[in-house]
């Protein structure tokens, strides 16, 4: 009995809401929002590899395993080699929170979206060793501004998130999306929507998608952080980005959106639930998308500003009103 | 093994990322490269992306003839880029060096440099022309 539950235990991790399910669905995602954002710029997008181009994103993947690897004299070796490994590793580890085929995810812990919060903070700190290490003029340039980045778009992030655990009462993952299913039977949206444009702008900024891509800015500085990995390295700093995709968007769906909930028949619940997660995910993808296409590149200083001057006080205010919501009973 | 070859060898063909460089030319076959990568022509339908560093590239861009200056950038962007690389040639600069050949600053075409695999002639040679190089690029993987 016990081996059996161990055996489903394994398979959940390797195979269908853990690793390979993500990974299968960050590439759709990359297709997705390159397809979507090639439309919004009157463009085609990837169109001759497999069905419509969904294949683009694993193509580049093998392609690039498959190309030479180098690593720069100037790098620092050790450094270099590992951190790619530990982005990939990390940007797994927190889907393992994001609840995708039932309420809750494959690991959950009281306090959990505390954990979620501080390893999500890990990626920018994983992307300054990135440039760091690699000791490219460029990288060091894309490394400050990375870090400079960081400053800006992480506060508003967790105050965003603070709001939903105050007007939930509730640390935990699980028990913000059982609290929109059983308690509130409505999105937390409805609640608190300033906070979720607020994730939603951060997170563009965690992403680094184009109005916050000033740490990789190709017309300035080539490539940013990443300028020098190739091959292998590069291929899972992208499998990385795509990852970190599908947590912003599946931890905006747990969030503000109800988690996967959605109607379905009793007794085919995952299959449902994993559907909704999927037509939710790619409404806050074609969100992502379409302020991705809208903009242009901001400077670093007017993201910093901009962060500090108008997001964090705007979501200190949503952290005011749920207050106010909770000391009048609404919620 | 022969499998796994195969789909490398599918996932080349399929992604190829290009990085542009203009060896001294005129300017005019990096506006039809631009073109060529902008909504009418769209080659990202290929999968092709226009890279900014030379270690994330697959095809080498050089427009225009060869200058003694750029020389040694052009060898060292070369160089800089990981295998399997290659190289193709937009221009008639890049062919012979074009109306600049003889020039005192001038080293005549790509060839003389680095290794090409595919020249598109013309000046400035149309997007469609520099697609059809691509393809012909594409062939030439197949065939690898």
């Amino acid at each position: 009995m016990e081996t059996i539950e161990l055996l489903i235990l394994i398979l959940k991790f390797i195979l269908f809401p853990g690793a390979l399910f993500c990974i299968a669905y960050g590439w759709f995602l990359e297709w997705f929002d390159r397809k979507l954002y090639a439309r919004f710029q009157n463009r085609i997008g990837p169109l001759l590899t497999g069905p419509k181009g969904v294949l683009q994103p694993f193509a580049d993947f093998i392609k690039l395993l498959a190309k030479e690897d180098i690593t720069p004299a100037g790098a620092d070796k050790f450094g270099f080699t590992v951190t790619p490994l530990l982005t990939l590793v990390v940007s797994l580890f927190t889907l393992l929170f994001i609840p995708i085929a039932s309420l809750s995810g494959i690991l959950s812990l009281s306090g959990d979206l505390l954990l979620v919060l501080f390893i999500s903070t890990v990626f920018g700190l994983l992307i300054m060793f990135a440039g760091y290490f690699s000791g490219n003029r460029f990288s060091i340039v894309g490394t400050e501004r990375t870090g400079l980045q960081f400053v800006a778009y992480e506060i508003p992030f967790a105050l965003s998130v603070i709001s939903v655990a105050l007007a939930t009462r509730s640390l935990e993952i699980v028990n913000i999306v059982t609290y929109q299913v059983n308690t509130l039977k409505l999105p937390l949206i409805v609640i608190v929507p300033v906070a979720f444009i607020i994730y939603l702008i951060s997170s563009l900024a965690k992403l680094e998608k184009i109005p916050f891509d000033v740490p990789e800015a190709e017309t300035e500085i080539v490539a940013g952080w990443q300028v020098e990995y190739s091959g292998k390295k590069l291929a899972f700093f992208r499998l990385a980005t795509d990852l970190k995709m599908v947590f912003v968007s599946g931890l905006a769906v747990a969030l503000f959106l109800g988690g996967p909930y959605g109607p379905s028949i009793p007794g085919l619940e995952p299959v449902f639930y994993t559907i909704w997660f999927i037509i939710k995910t790619l409404v806050v993808m074609f969100i992502l998308s379409n302020l991705r296409s809208l903009f242009a590149r901001y400077r670093i200083d007017q993201v910093v500003r901009g962060f500090w001057k108008y997001l964090i006080p705007f979501a200190v205010l949503q952290i005011l009103a749920v207050q106010l919501l909770i000391f009048l009973g609404v919620i | 093994m022969a499998v796994l070859s195969k789909l490398v060898k599918w996932a080349r063909i399929k992604s190829p990322w290009i990085i542009h460089y203009n060896s001294g030319g005129c300017n005019g076959c990096d506006i039809e490269v631009v073109a060529a990568l902008t909504p009418r022509f769209d080659v990202e339908r290929f999968g092709i992306l226009l890279k900014g560093s030379p270690r994330h590239a697959d095809v080498l861009v050089v427009t225009g003839p060869v200058t003694r200056q750029t020389k040694k950038r052009l060898v060292r962007i070369y160089n800089q880029m990981s295998d399997p690389k290659f190289v193709l040639a937009v221009g008639t600069c890049t062919m012979t060096g074009g109306v600049f050949r003889g020039g005192y600053g001038v080293v005549a075409g790509v060839d003389e440099v680095i290794p090409v695999d595919v020249f598109v002639p013309g000046c400035p040679p149309k997007p469609e022309a520099i697609i059809h190089g691509v393809v012909k690029l594409l062939e030439k993987l197949q065939k690898l």
